[in-house]
């Protein structure tokens, strides 16, 4: 019994090492392979979606840097155009318990509903597991997956790395940007950017 | 109103979780010279701004500047900064008090009687677990002379103590080379062989990995220091930019070339750099 009993301590201890001994992936690698929960309960495997461009979006709705973007509606619309093409869209909340922009499945399904926002997913990541596969520091930082499964593009959502609305406009979209240069064949010319907004709120 | 004459603290503007203040050393501008101004920022306990290069997360302060005729600012002078957090994001930046510093310069045709009106629009972004944005209209009015500005006193411990944290330019006996290792910077200064420790702030944002440990090494004569490059670096670098803190302590302002080296081995990578042979290196 004992001894079961540290062996599967000493198992999940193994568990949660493991995404910080394996080097978190940047542009030109290989998109690392996750299972997560979505805020609807399905079980979401990166896998699946091979042969599709997948975008990850790091939020955390405390911060005014994701604020920016929600409350102005900039978020949404890209998340429906780019949807509206085939792209998946995956929303990633890597806050721990206890931290800004923790949320239980039913009050992130809340905010997607008053927000009208329009993932494929809202995927449920409070142990930080995905965030650090893809080294993910702040929140709104974004990630584009190519369809061969690769990593095209992480860093910034835009160039404009402030907390003000009237900066929305105007601003050059990194992700847009690297969606529409791959999709049309074309290398992505900006594929790696500072990524601008609130520290991930990892657990301790 | 009367009773707040003299005390620091009632001059300040809130920002959250602290407060902004501008003030000026000198108690006049004069024509045809530079005096100083200082974003004076008090800070509740644990809350903090950041460097001009933030690091991983957050924002510097922005400053829009409202200025009368004949009167410019120069280039922000920033305290040397402070790593903040320690596991997988770390920032730069202040935490308490700090001031930071803006010359400010009146042209030989300006004005030198009358009253100037400064107008600052700070925009700051306050952190401690979470982050407020904050802003601040901030006004001063000083006289404009022509005689030469004399110090107001009430500043002078402000910018006496805001300039002992600014870091200084490296001294020219020091021997400072940086080399492209590939996946890191390895940094070689030859000054001080009883150095036991040395920290760098990269000023460029994404060049070198800021929550990165910086392997310090011994060499004969001083000390090298690894610094991991940023994901975000995709093209090469000619020039390495950034204060050297030594002994966690007093801040040193360096800009050096950036070498590519062949290996880094021993002294290979070190010492002062002969440009013409290290070019032929790297061309072969």
């Amino acid at each position: 019994m004992k001894c079961s009993h540290l062996y599967r301590i000493l198992v999940a201890v193994m568990l949660c090492a493991v995404p910080l001994l394996i080097a978190a992936a940047k542009v030109g690698d290989a998109a690392p392979e996750f299972t997560a929960t979505a805020s609807t309960g399905k079980t979401v495997r990166l896998t699946d979606y091979r042969g599709k461009y997948v975008v990850l979006e790091w939020h955390n709705n405390g911060c005014p840097y994701v604020g920016k973007h929600y409350n102005s509606g900039n978020m949404q619309r890209l998340q429906k155009h780019w949807t509206s093409q085939g792209v998946v869209w995956f929303t990633v909340l890597s806050s721990a318990p206890g931290k800004q922009g923790y949320v239980t499945a039913g009050e992130e399904n809340d905010y997607l509903t008053k927000e009208q926002a329009a993932p494929t997913a809202a995927l449920l990541d409070p142990t930080g597991e995905i965030g650090h596969l893809y080294d993910a520091k702040t929140s709104p930082q974004m990630v584009v997956i190519s369809p061969q499964g690769v990593v095209i593009y992480s860093g910034a959502i835009d160039d404009k790395p402030t907390t003000d609305l009237q900066d929305v406009q105007g601003a050059t979209n990194y992700v847009s940007l690297a969606l529409e240069q791959s999709m049309s064949g074309k290398p992505v010319q900006t594929p790696a950017t500072r990524p601008y907004g609130c520290s991930v709120k990892y657990r301790d | 109103m009367l009773l707040c004459v003299g005390t620091a603290r009632a001059d300040g503007t809130p920002i959250p979780h602290g407060t902004l203040e501008l003030v000026a050393e000198n108690q006049w501008i004069a024509a045809g010279h530079t005096i100083h101004l200082g974003l004076r920022f008090q800070m509740e306990k644990g809350w903090h701004i950041y460097w001009v290069n933030p690091g991983d997360s957050g924002e510097p302060p922005r400053v829009k500047w409202q200025l009368p005729a004949g009167v410019s600012v120069g280039e922000m002078e920033w305290p040397t900064p402070r790593r903040l957090g320690a596991s997988s994001i770390v920032d730069f930046g202040y935490e308490d008090d700090v001031m930071l510093i803006v010359p400010v310069h009146a042209e030989a045709a300006a004005a030198t009687q009358g009253l100037a009106q400064i107008g600052a629009e700070v925009k700051v972004l306050v952190c401690r677990e979470m982050c407020i944005p904050g802003k601040a209209q901030l006004s001063l009015t000083l006289p404009m002379k022509s005689q030469l500005p004399v110090a107001d006193a009430r500043a002078a411990e402000w910018f006496a103590s805001a300039r002992e944290r600014l870091p200084r330019p490296a001294p020219a006996s020091w021997k400072i080379s940086v080399a492209d290792a590939g996946d890191a910077f390895v940094l070689t200064a030859k000054l001080d062989p009883r150095v036991a420790q040395a920290n760098f702030f990269p000023r460029e944002e994404s060049q070198v990995k800021d929550a990165a440990a910086q392997q310090f090494a011994a060499v004969p004569g001083g000390f090298r220091l690894t610094l991991r490059k940023s994901d975000q670096l995709l093209k090469p670098i000619e020039q390495l930019k950034g204060v050297l803190v030594l002994q966690g302590d007093r801040g040193y302002i360096i800009d050096v070339p950036v070498r590519k080296a062949v290996a880094v081995r021993g002294d290979a990578v070190s010492g002062s750099n002969a440009p013409k042979s290290s070019k032929e290196v790297t061309q072969k």
